[in-house]
């Protein structure tokens, strides 16, 4: 959300920092253009095809726009990682509860990695065992298995037990080698090289589509700070490809798709993004606007200390705008409240907030920081509230998303709806370029768990022209709809 | 002559004990909200009937909502619920349903009669009149599942199906109408007068119905649920979408039950307004009659279907509010095939389909085969003239004209338009909308045993294999392969195009803030309006 209202900002720093060249330099006005849009991966495209041919002065706004972009797809893959997770688990434990002719055998191989990925690995153990145990398990699978059983161990802390599975396999095939340095990637295990292990099997696949092997290594490269390489393999790999189709009979398939895949992309686009925005932040011309970014990147990512350290350097810029001088002091109260473990932000922003009680995207901010970060928002919850009511629609938008969001991650779903809902651009419903596409998300999950399918179907159907990774959204959820709906088969003349 | 006085209050007392039950199920809900107040809602358009059995259309099924029961419902949370069934046991074959009805329900009165009982007769009663053959319905196909109704005794009744089916309790939730209904005690027509002045179970009582069919519905005193909150809904119908928003914005009605795509803005910046999603699994197409000759080869409609430019229209007439689709459901369906991607706009290649075909430009620039034109007759219902529709239409006139196709549009007035389209099949191609439930059932749309008069599948389209799907789909218990079967359908009907699938609109209801507690089902829109209410102080 952050991002959202970043373009503004973009504008005005770089006028504060009195360089308009990026203005008329065609690479960055399209790219902006497009980020304007939420076309995201587009305006990247366009960025890091035209950097190289660009002098140094437009190498910086160039790469500061570039980081914005990459800020806001990190963003949007983390919500749809949060909101993919209990539609696929829900989808998951329902076909895996199925027996008898017909029954899938690899949705317990996939629910073993969800329940993984959802931080539940004794779960995991138990599904990923027993499907592993499974007679009649295609080797490929069964060694996939293990190899995320011995994840789930190390997970545990049990990091013998974790070896002693990964060292009984052979890997042979792409899949499982790619599975292999996957996990090994993700326990941080040096030998042997997860970078070795993945650029072997990109050699042996080849210009094959192969569309598991890509999806596992993009984490493999990002983790190992191999940003560009992860990024490449990106743009090579289909996103909306499953993982596996499981074919049972001439009348039924079932597509399975890499619960870690989101979540992987959201890392990679954040580190993307601070790379850009750091390298912006060499140029002293834009140097103060790539810092007030490169405090929402570190934010983003967790690392506290430096998110504080970029905030409080863009903070002692003269001259920045006081609607985002207050935004980084929220930043800044944010970063601080985490720093000191404390359990209420509130009073971190309390004085700030005094002073701009009725700035509705300032309290959205501070809403927004709360959700994000699980701060205590009880003393601004009601000023947030009372805002929101009293502000003209267009004004507060951003806080309705912001308030919308916090009652979604309360479970207060009918208050979510309606908040996201007012922040909606409804004559533009779905459409990414009226709709931040966070909020879209959002209001989707929402819609999901009130068993208003159709509604986060339509969302996700719009958004998956231009984010192909939905798919990963869109197929759960409709097995889930296909599975729970309760109709009776009516149709009728409008 | 001092003992009479008391007989006769006794043999009355006693006459009415026969038609009235002694103890009302029904009283006040007595959940602390207010009764009282009108809801005047405006529809795009009139029903035809008011009956659930013969209406195939939206305006009628919102009404039918109001005035009558299932024996199951579907609650917000799209749980299945008891309604005139207090509680049912399913056999563990899954083929018998026994349902215990609930005692003393009472259909609404008519004029001067009392009202009489809900029993075990009138659901026997509603299944046989809906599955005779000279019903006027769409329903048959729907119900077909169902090997035989009894009675067991005054409110038990037992369906015993050919074959367990996926989600059938479900379909227990059509409306139950009185033995005692219509005039015809056998089959049911649109010509019977309980089409038109029916009587239910329900919420509310069809009170009245004027000229100009604006329809007044009045709370029902008794009803099994508790007495609705809300006094009274009006109904009335607009031709025009443009003059039904301005009757919104100056109070004259308080909720549109669609409101029109262009005016979401206006709505949207008004603070006395909620607008909530509605209707997400519907789209418009253009249908084809595939009788006709000219009509027949797939080539040709899939040349009229590249010929037009969908996202231009959408665009230009709906200001871009809604989504092109590629096939025969609604991209919020689970049954929607991601893969299959809608036809380009390539004229060129529309053009080229059309030689394929055998067609050569004549003289006169249009199309022909053996002698014969390639010109056409496009029907439209005249209340959807909405100045959109008319641009839609007339935008389908110049792309077809495009690549020599002549098409002669046609209004005429919605009955009319019915009769020609579903009975006489006396047209060559119509713009027209489904809307469905979630089950996404399209087997009343492309079955060709669903070919027939006042049958859903109006164009004769018949294809084995898309039956076969059909039929496979039904039959299965198998969620992911009747997903599966879905996707397929939706990838040859695309191939096939028997319709040139448009889009389906962004929709939404609007209402005013005064109506409170407003939940709205997803399809049938009032399920739950027994429990809206509207606070004392802004009841007029």
């Amino acid at each position: 959300m952050a991002a959202g209202r970043s373009t503004a900002l973009l504008v005005t720093l770089a006028m504060l920092a009195a360089t308009a060249a990026w203005a008329a330099d065609d690479a960055v006005a399209r790219a902006t253009q497009l980020y304007e849009k939420r076309h995201y991966r587009d305006a990247a495209r366009t960025l890091e095809t035209a950097l190289p041919s660009l002098d140094p002065a437009r190498q910086a706004t160039a790469s500061l726009t570039l980081g914005i972009v990459y800020l806001g797809t990190a963003e949007l893959h983390r919500e749809l990682s949060q909101s993919a997770t209990p539609m696929q688990l829900e989808y998951l434990k329902a076909l895996a509860a199925i027996r008898g002719p017909g029954a899938s055998r690899l949705a317990s191989f996939y629910l073993g990695q969800t329940l993984l990925e959802s931080g539940r690995p004794a779960e995991a153990i138990k599904v990923l065992e027993r499907f592993a145990a499974e007679p009649g398990v295609e080797p490929g699978f069964r060694a996939q298995a293990r190899a995320h059983l011995g994840l789930a161990h190390f997970v545990r802390k049990d990091v013998t037990t974790a070896r002693a599975l990964w060292n009984s396999l052979e890997a042979r095939d792409p899949q499982t080698k790619a599975t292999l340095a996957a996990v090994y990637s993700r326990a941080g295990i040096t030998e042997p090289a997860p970078v070795a292990l993945a650029d072997a099997v990109l050699k042996d696949i080849g210009e094959r589509p192969a569309a598991l092997v890509r999806q596992k290594l993009i984490g493999v490269y990002a983790r190992a700070g191999l940003t560009a390489r992860a990024l490449a393999l990106v743009d090579q790999t289909d996103l909306k490809a499953p993982s596996s189709t499981e074919v049972l009979g001439p009348a039924k398939t079932i597509n399975f798709y890499d619960p870690a895949l989101l979540g992987e992309l959201a890392v990679l686009y954040r580190q993307a993004s601070r790379l850009a925005l750091e390298r912006a932040a060499a140029d002293a011309r834009v140097r103060g606007t790539a810092e007030y970014y490169l405090g929402a990147a570190f934010l983003e990512a967790g690392d506290v200390e430096r998110a504080l350290q970029a905030t409080r350097a863009f903070l002692a810029l003269p001259g920045a705008p006081p609607a985002y001088r207050n935004r980084a002091l929220v930043r800044e109260a944010t970063a601080r409240s985490l720093l000191a473990r404390r359990a209420d932000g509130g009073s971190a922003w309390a004085a700030l907030a005094r002073d701009t009680a009725s700035d509705p995207d300032l309290l959205a901010d501070m809403v927004a920081a709360c959700v994000r970060h699980r701060l205590e928002c009880a003393e601004i919850e009601p000023r947030a509230v009372r805002a929101a009511e009293a502000g003209e629609r267009r004004k507060t938008a951003a806080l309705n998303f912001a308030l919308g969001t916090y009652h979604l991650r309360k479970g207060d779903l009918p208050r979510a709806v309606a908040y996201l809902e007012s922040a909606r651009d409804k004559a533009q419903k779905n459409r990414i370029e009226a709709n931040d596409p966070v909020l879209l998300v959002n209001l989707a999950e929402a819609y999901y768990r009130t068993t208003q399918f159709s509604e986060s179907l339509e969302i996700y159907f719009e958004m998956s022209q231009q984010f192909p990774v939905v798919r990963r959204l869109q197929e759960p959820l409709q097995g889930v709809y296909s599975m729970t709906h309760k109709s009776a088969g009516d149709v009728k003349i409008f | 002559m001092k003992t009479l006085p008391r007989i006769v209050p006794l043999i009355l007392t006693l006459t009415v004990l026969t038609t009235i039950p002694a103890a009302s199920p029904a009283a006040s809900k007595n959940d602390g909200r207010p009764d009282g107040g009108t809801l005047a809602y405006g529809e795009y358009g009139r029903p035809a009937t008011l009956d659930p059995i013969t209406s195939n259309e939206m305006i009628s099924l919102r009404i039918t909502e109001l005035v009558f029961n299932g024996l199951v419902g579907i609650d917000e949370k799209q749980a299945i619920v008891p309604e005139l069934a207090e509680r049912w046991e399913v056999s563990q074959d899954g083929r018998t349903y026994t349902f215990f009805l609930r005692k003393g329900v009472r259909w609404h009165p008519r004029d001067g009669e009392a009202p009489r009982l809900f029993t075990a007769d009138d659901v026997l009663f509603t299944h046989n009149i809906m599955m005779h053959p000279k019903t006027i319905t769409p329903l048959k196909v729907r119900y077909e599942f169902i090997e035989k109704v009894e009675k067991l005794d005054d409110s038990t009744v037992r369906f015993t199906l050919k074959r367990p089916i996926l989600n059938a309790l479900a379909k227990f939730s059509f409306k139950v109408i009185p033995a005692h209904g219509p005039a015809n005690p056998q089959y049911l027509t649109r010509e019977d007068p309980f089409v038109r002045n029916p009587i239910g179970t329900g919420p509310y009582i069809v009170k009245s119905i004027s000229a100009d069919r604006e329809i007044v519905l009045m709370a029902n005193e008794d009803y099994f649920k508790g007495r609705p909150h809300i006094n009274k809904f009006l109904s009335k119908p607009f031709a025009d979408q443009n003059i039904m928003t301005q009757a919104m914005m100056f109070n004259a009605i308080d909720m549109l039950v669609l409101v029109n795509p262009r005016d979401l803005p206006e709505l949207q910046g008004d603070r006395r307004f909620v607008l909530q999603p509605y209707n997400a699994l519907s789209y418009a197409f253009f249908g084809y009659n595939l009788r006709s000759p000219l009509l027949a080869d797939k080539r040709v409609r899939r040349a009229f279907t590249h010929a037009v430019n969908r996202k231009e229209m959408l665009d230009a007439f709906f200001n871009g509010q809604g989504t092109i689709i590629s096939g025969p459901f609604a991209p919020g369906s689970w049954a929607y095939n991601l893969d299959v991607q809608p036809l380009p706009y390539d004229p060129a290649k529309a053009v080229a389909l059309l030689n394929e075909a055998g067609f050569t430009p004549g003289p006169d620039g249009v199309m022909q085969k053996g002698g014969k034109p390639l010109a056409l007759s496009l029907k439209v219902p005249i209340e959807k003239e909405s100045e959109a529709v008319k641009r839609v239409v007339l935008a389908f006139q110049n792309y077809l004209k495009a690549i020599g196709v002549s098409v002669k549009v046609e209004f005429k007035e919605w009955q009319a338009w019915k009769d020609a389209v579903f009975a006489e099949h006396d047209f060559d191609v119509i713009l027209a909308s489904w809307v469905f439930d979630d089950s996404a059932d399209i087997s009343s749309l492309f079955h060709s045993a669903e070919i027939g008069p006042w049958k859903n599948n109006f164009g004769g389209y018949s294809n084995p294999e898309v039956d076969g799907l059909i039929v496979e789909s039904k039959l299965t218990l198998d969620h992911e392969k009747r997903r599966t079967i879905n996707r397929k359908l939706h990838a040859l009907l695309a191939e096939e195009a028997p319709y040139t699938f448009l889009w389906t609109l962004t929709n939404y209801s609007g209402y005013h803030k005064k109506l409170r507690r407003v939940a709205i089902h997803p399809y049938k829109f009032f399920s739950f309006a027994d429990e809206w209410f509207i606070p004392a102080a802004e009841q007029k």
